[in-house]
């Protein structure tokens, strides 16, 4: 911004090209740079390459293992998501309604959403095993701070004179919460959900991940595990570049797909 | 659950009478209002939730899964007398600061940059927004192969935490700054290097200070992570070391002493924030 003084390279039709260009350059750059190094590495390196790491994401998805695991853990993370959404809203609209179950719950969440979600793991490893009901749980701990937060903020923001006069309308208390405090309520909600997703994909990567490091591996499945058993016992670097890429498309899809669906649905409320 | 419930407890609220409210205002009004005060629901809440807790563990009767109170409580001043619960943490806060100390040092001056200058943001930003979504926790194995078990995984994940929210906010903070005071300053002469550090400067702070505390966030919730898996110390490792050795009291007492740990920097965090920038409304970080 305060650079302002700068001119601009070029106007018209020649920079849209150009601000591409700028887009893909560095990108691109250290593409080109990460392969040079890798073609420079002694023929038997086992560290990965852009050109590798293209093959070894062909090889995994034709053989079914890169789409197996991916639905495995976004199968996972829907089932977590969808457990913490419940318990989200039904606390998140008592607390952000009811003055003395707020008051009460409060200091409990607040003490329990400093400890991450992976320090949960052991205690969910030992009353669960190491199959997906303890990944389960890993996720729905994650997400479940973020959506109750969010959707007790909003509840609580909801204009108590809208309630009155539905109230005084004759509205019965099921139809006022429906037709007024819900859809008041609703951009929180969906903030919250965003959130939480994020976190929530965050944390089935590590769960899967620690119980492949700590439980011996092969058990519980789902990308985190395919990583770890690339780490620890196929060596294959490459693979792990395939995963992370595909952990992030997944993650920027996700946020996408919930930014999308606040655009659409707020979008209506802001205007009026 | 009861939404006329809802309704109820709104009014009762708001001061009105309902036949419920009426019944209860019977008890004696100091009593009530001593019962109902914060912290005294604080305690009632904690009472509560130890009163359950103890139930379930007696109920569940595994003292490996579920160990009653009494038993956590121990173990945590069995850790804590012996100084390894306080060795732990030093290992896990030195790690946190280290890492955002570097973090800090790395995204504050490239946010300045990126923020000032519209074609260094249009050629960096693709890169920060192509690694963004990669999650801290997806590059412990990449990491492992190249720093093998120990302390600077742990650093070099947390570090990659926390540098995207400071970059972001530094961004964000530096765009921010009203143009006309860059100006100004220009218009009267003051040079390139005073107006970074005597109106960009304090005009961004707000928005790096929030960038600060969402980076101390995400990478306290890393450093679980990190060092359960690929550090032979810190809180993190403590807790999966005791559950391979099934001690489980000991594995609730770690887990107390995250999330209390987490809970006084935070703390420091909202303090730190309200001294540098008292003129920012705190409820917003």
């Amino acid at each position: 911004m305060a650079n302002s003084l700068a001119p601009s390279p070029s106007i018209g039709l020649r920079s849209v090209p150009l601000t591409i260009w700028r887009a893909i350059a560095l990108p691109l750059l250290l593409l080109v740079a990460w392969q040079l190094w890798a073609m420079g590495l002694p023929a038997d390196t086992r560290a990965p390459s852009p050109a590798k790491v293209l093959a070894g994401f062909v090889r995994l998805t034709l053989a079914g293992d890169l789409p197996l695991a991916l639905i495995q853990s976004i199968g996972r993370v829907v089932a977590g998501f969808l457990i913490a959404l419940v318990l989200g809203l039904s606390l998140g609209l008592a607390m952000g309604r009811i003055r003395w179950v707020r008051d009460g719950l409060e200091p409990i969440v607040e003490s329990f959403r400093p400890i991450a979600p992976m320090a949960i793991l052991p205690i969910a490893i030992l009353f669960l095993g190491t199959g997906t009901p303890a990944a389960l749980s890993i996720v729905a701990y994650a997400a479940f701070f973020p959506l109750l937060l969010n959707v007790m903020h909003g509840v609580s923001r909801v204009d108590p004179k809208l309630v009155l006069a539905a109230r005084t309308m004759g509205v019965p208390p099921l139809r006022t919460f429906t037709h007024v405090i819900l859809p008041a309520a609703m951009p929180s909600v969906l903030l919250g959900s965003r959130l939480a997703m994020g976190s929530a994909w965050t944390a089935i990567i590590a769960a899967e991940l620690a119980v492949g490091a700590k439980a011996g591996g092969g058990t519980s499945g789902g990308i985190g595990q395919m990583m770890f058993v690339f780490y620890a016992y196929s060596i294959d670097l490459n693979g792990i570049v395939v995963c992370m890429i595909v952990v992030g498309v997944v993650a920027l899809l996700i946020d996408r797909a919930f930014r999308g669906a606040e655009r659409i649905l707020v979008r209506g409320r802001e205007a009026t | 659950m009861g939404l006329s419930g809802f309704d109820h407890h709104d009014r009762a609220g708001s001061g009105a009478l309902d036949a419920a409210a009426a019944l209860r205002r019977q008890a004696p009004q100091r009593l009530r209002a001593a019962l109902g005060s914060r912290p005294v629901a604080a305690v009632r809440s904690f009472v509560v939730v130890l009163g359950v807790w103890w139930g379930l563990s007696l109920w569940n009767a595994n003292p490996i899964q579920l160990p009653a109170p009494p038993a956590v409580f121990a173990a945590l001043a069995n850790v804590a007398s012996d100084g390894e619960l306080l060795e732990n943490a030093m290992i896990s806060t030195g790690r946190l600061a280290l890492s955002l100390v570097i973090a800090v040092a790395m995204a504050v001056p490239l946010g300045f940059w990126m923020g000032m200058s519209r074609r260094a943001h249009a050629y960096i930003d693709p890169v920060v927004e192509m690694l963004r979504p990669i999650s801290g926790i997806a590059w412990i194995p990449l990491a492992l192969f190249i720093f093998g078990v120990g302390d600077t995984l742990p650093v070099f994940i947390m570090t990659y935490v926390a540098f995207f929210p400071l970059l972001l906010n530094t961004i964000a903070g530096v765009r921010g700054v009203s143009r006309r005071l860059v100006q100004a300053a220009e218009t009267m002469g003051v040079s390139r290097a005073a107006i970074v550090r005597r109106v960009i400067m304090p005009a961004a702070l707000p928005s790096i200070v929030v960038g600060f505390r969402l980076a101390f966030a995400g990478a306290w919730a890393a450093i679980v992570a990190a060092e359960l898996i690929g550090a032979p110390s810190g809180l993190g490792f403590a807790i999966e070391w005791y559950r391979q050795l099934l001690m489980t009291p000991k594995i609730f007492a770690y887990i107390m002493a995250i999330g209390f740990v987490g809970y006084v920097c935070d703390q420091l965090l909202q303090g730190l924030q309200r001294r540098l920038t008292p003129w920012t409304d705190r409820s917003r970080g």
